[in-house]
């Protein structure tokens, strides 16, 4: 029925569309048919060993198996599936085991025994590194060198809330709320840049000495009432997250970025007016206790190193 | 030449045809600008001028939209009509308003989800995004669509069915069924535009992936195939290779695509015998998909010398190696242990697009510029534009393909690495900053594809201008004469 092809010799099935598309009836090629056969026989053996096919209201199990052992300790073995997979994973993989026993080390060492260990240090290096990247660094920035205005920086010596290891790992634990109320009501125009040029000559910066007179009796008096929180020397108090005003570490106003003397007093300015209002998460429920001491520690050794 | 397409004019509808391919160049380029913005945005951010509405989730879908239902579906359905009409010598079915319905209805379905996106209106399900009152237009189009192909097969004047009209039905069938299946959803309210899907948890996640990877299967590969097994003897001017291999392989890839979808969900919380049969399946899918690359390459044989002189073939025969070798990709990353490398990476991405632009967009383009000069019964502008389109759109390719491997095995390498301590060695930023010099190349890899979409438009314009000069030059000379 067909016709042969003089340039190939092969024979077309005999049927015409559209003028002139035809087909030839060759047979399938050899090595395609053989190929296809040897996925086949793969997909034999791979249901064989593990699980494939829905019988029932069960499956076929598979020959590979695995052993592992449960929270309780006991071993069992149990058809090939990704939740044992993952278990003895964990048990006996050759990361997961090295990875446990540095954890306990740290949990068993003080902060200075870490300090001071270069093993330890360095695994807290390592382990830090990934905790910190991964949760920490996108407020507080790769070098942990903050955001001035929004994220503080952990790397300078200043620590609103605290810089020693218990008062690191509270914050990590149960996080924090960093609040100055707004003083937009409370103060008027003048008022705002008589207290903003005080805060500025706590620090020594340029200030108009008479508005700065009158803003240290608004500071330090009732109708301010900023030196509740910064107390009476302006050094702050750490158990409010009161910014220590002396000590030229500005975390909210930019006050260095600012060129003219100007715009250093509207941004501080601006801070009074607006007041502050930050959260930073609690972490208890994100990462163990060894997890947090771990990164205490990775934190205490990035300031003292001031290893950006 | 000139007259006995003089005759098809009359015997075939060519109007829908021609619609349906302009719309599919229209959204080409804008779907393709759109990649290449959003490619630009992952390179370098502040393109998206922290704008929600052009941010890169929001646009992504437009994106893939565009190219998939846009491009790809104007083209399905504008090739499709062609290649039944032709091949069953018969007027399509329906009338100047049913068509006008399908070409009307599915485009501005796409342009109403299109607009969603950008405000944030999605039903977050990959490749079918848009919302339950979109889906319900999609059905209706569909519908119509299914009745217009089917009936204009039924009153051929040919004894036989062509392969090509297997592939179009199977894809049109199989495309009805997935996209009402996936997008069974309780709409809030009649009156606002979100929805909640009628399946949840796994089943829900298995479901999506059973629509998305077949609609790689029957929108982007059955119904391509199609498109293939008519143009590919036509340019070439030889018989299809075999016809029986092409009944084997349409079979088999039509029972193993509907299987593998769960190979995207590999390591997650699915039942581990799902993840096993998807695996599995998709080795087994290697071989009929293969079967389609032979049938259209050996096509070839007795005509080699066009692959040096016919950039056209050029086009076609680069759209099937790019076809076999993501074809051969696909499962291997469908295996547990590469897929545990590969999954969540850019690997991913450039296994997607070299399947989209080296298969998809080639057959297409390729089979537009042996198409549209024909449907306005002319010869197209200029061959020296399509080479010229030809080492843009592979050069492009090339570029995308290899930066995805390079930023992905990159990723996946990275993220599973451990230091001496048991750490893993890299924070995931560390893999974005990696990526960032492949996230370049990427962009530029796209950019060279658009420049060869823009070549083509200017070219079809052209070609299209040259018919009517043509068309008015020969009116006059029969007046005259």
């Amino acid at each position: 029925m067909g016709e042969r092809d003089p340039l190939t010799g092969a024979e077309t099935t005999g049927h015409t569309w559209d003028d002139n598309i035809q087909e030839f009836n060759n047979p399938l090629p050899r090595w395609w048919l053989w190929s296809f056969y040897a996925t086949v026989i793969f997909a034999i053996v791979y249901w064989t060993m593990y699980p494939s096919w829905p019988v029932a209201s069960s499956y076929l199990k598979g020959l590979t198996t695995i052993t592992y052992q449960t929270d309780a300790g006991e071993e069992v073995t149990s058809h090939w599936n990704t939740r044992a997979l993952l278990q003895r994973d964990m048990q006996t993989g050759k990361s997961a085991v090295a990875q446990k026993t540095y954890l306990k080390v740290i949990e068993d060492s003080s902060y200075d025994d870490i300090a001071v260990d270069a093993d330890k240090m360095a695994f807290v290096e390592s382990y830090g590194n990934g905790v910190f990247g991964d949760y920490c660094a996108a407020c507080h920035q790769s070098g942990a060198g903050g955001v001035v205005g929004e994220y503080p920086n952990l790397i300078d010596d200043d620590w609103l809330w605290g810089g020693s290891s218990t008062e690191i790992e509270t914050t990590l634990k149960a996080g924090r709320v960093g609040f100055m109320p707004a003083f937009e009501e409370t103060f008027n125009e003048e008022q705002l840049t008589q207290v903003a040029s005080y805060v500025l000559s706590m620090s020594g910066e340029e200030n108009d000495a008479t508005l700065a007179k009158a803003g240290e009796e608004i500071f330090q008096g009732q109708v301010g009432g900023c030196h509740l929180c910064h107390t009476s020397a302006g050094t702050g108090l750490k158990s409010q997250g009161a910014a220590n005003l002396t000590d030229k570490i500005w975390t909210i106003a930019d006050v260095r970025g600012a060129t003219t003397p100007e715009e250093k007093l509207s941004r501080v300015k601006s801070v009074i007016h607006n007041g502050v209002n930050r959260v930073m998460p609690s972490w208890s429920s994100r990462l163990s206790d060894t997890e947090i001491k771990v990164l205490t520690a990775y934190l205490l050794n990035k300031r003292a190193t001031g290893d950006q | 030449m000139v007259h006995s397409s003089a005759s098809s004019t009359e015997l075939y509808n060519y109007d829908i045809v021609k619609k349906f391919a302009i719309a599919s160049l229209v959204w080409g380029v804008l779907g393709m600008f759109t990649g290449v913005w959003i490619a630009s945005e992952l390179a370098w951010p502040f393109l998206n001028f922290d704008i929600a509405q052009i941010s890169f989730g929001r646009l992504r879908p437009v994106h893939t939209s565009g190219v998939i239902f846009g491009f790809g579906g104007n083209a399905l359905f504008a090739t499709s009509f062609y290649i039944v009409q032709r091949t069953c010598q018969a007027r399509l079915a329906g009338t100047y308003t049913t068509h006008n319905f399908l070409f009307i209805g599915w485009n501005l379905a796409l342009v109403i989800a299109a607009v969603g996106y950008t405000m944030g209106i999605t039903q977050a399900r990959e490749y079918a995004e848009p919302e339950w009152y979109v889906d319900i237009m999609i059905t209706a189009v569909w519908v119509v669509y299914f009745w217009v192909f089917v009936t204009t097969i039924t009153r051929r004047n040919q004894p036989h069915i062509y392969v090509a009209n297997w592939f179009f039905m199977a894809f049109i069938l199989a495309t009805a069924i997935l996209h009402i299946f996936n997008n069974l959803a309780m709409p809030v309210s009649f009156t606002g535009a979100k929805s909640y899907s009628l399946f949840s948890g796994a089943q829900d996640a298995m479901t999506q992936w059973w629509y998305g990877h077949n609609a790689v299967g029957f929108f982007l590969t059955a119904a391509f195939l199609g498109m293939m097994y008519y143009f590919v003897p036509k340019q070439a001017g030889r018989p299809v290779y075999s016809y029986r291999l092409s009944i084997v392989h349409f079979w088999a890839l039509g029972f193993m695509y509907m299987w593998v979808g769960t190979h995207h969900l590999h390591w997650t919380a699915i039942p581990d015998w799902t993840s096993s049969l998807a695996a599995v399946f998709s080795i087994l899918l290697l071989m009929p998909s293969w079967g389609g690359m032979i049938n259209g390459i050996m096509t070839l044989s007795g005509a080699w010398d066009k692959l040096r002189t016919d950039p056209i073939m050029m086009f076609m025969i680069t759209s099937l190696s790019f076809y076999g070798m993501s074809t051969f990709e696909g499962p291997m990353m469908a295996l547990k242990e590469v897929n545990a490398l590969s999954h969540y990476t850019d690997w991913t991405v450039g296994h997607v697009h070299s399947g989209a632009l080296g298969w998809v967009a080639m057959i297409t383009i390729g089979s537009f510029y042996h198409m549209i000069p024909r449907l306005w019964n002319t010869t197209l502008y200029n061959m020296q534009l399509v080479k010229a389109h030809f080492f843009l759109a592979t050069l492009g390719i090339i570029l995308y393909i290899t930066a995805m491997w390079a930023s992905g095995i990159g990723q996946g390498i990275m993220l599973r690495e451990f230091d001496e301590f048991g750490n893993l060695a890299n924070t995931f930023i560390s893999t974005v900053v990696m990526s960032h010099g492949p996230f370049v190349v990427r962009a530029v890899g796209g950019m060279f594809f658009l420049t060869g979409m823009l070549l083509m438009v200017y070219n079809i314009f052209m070609t299209i201008c040259q018919a009517k000069r043509e068309e008015r030059a020969s009116i006059e000379q029969s007046v005259t004469a």
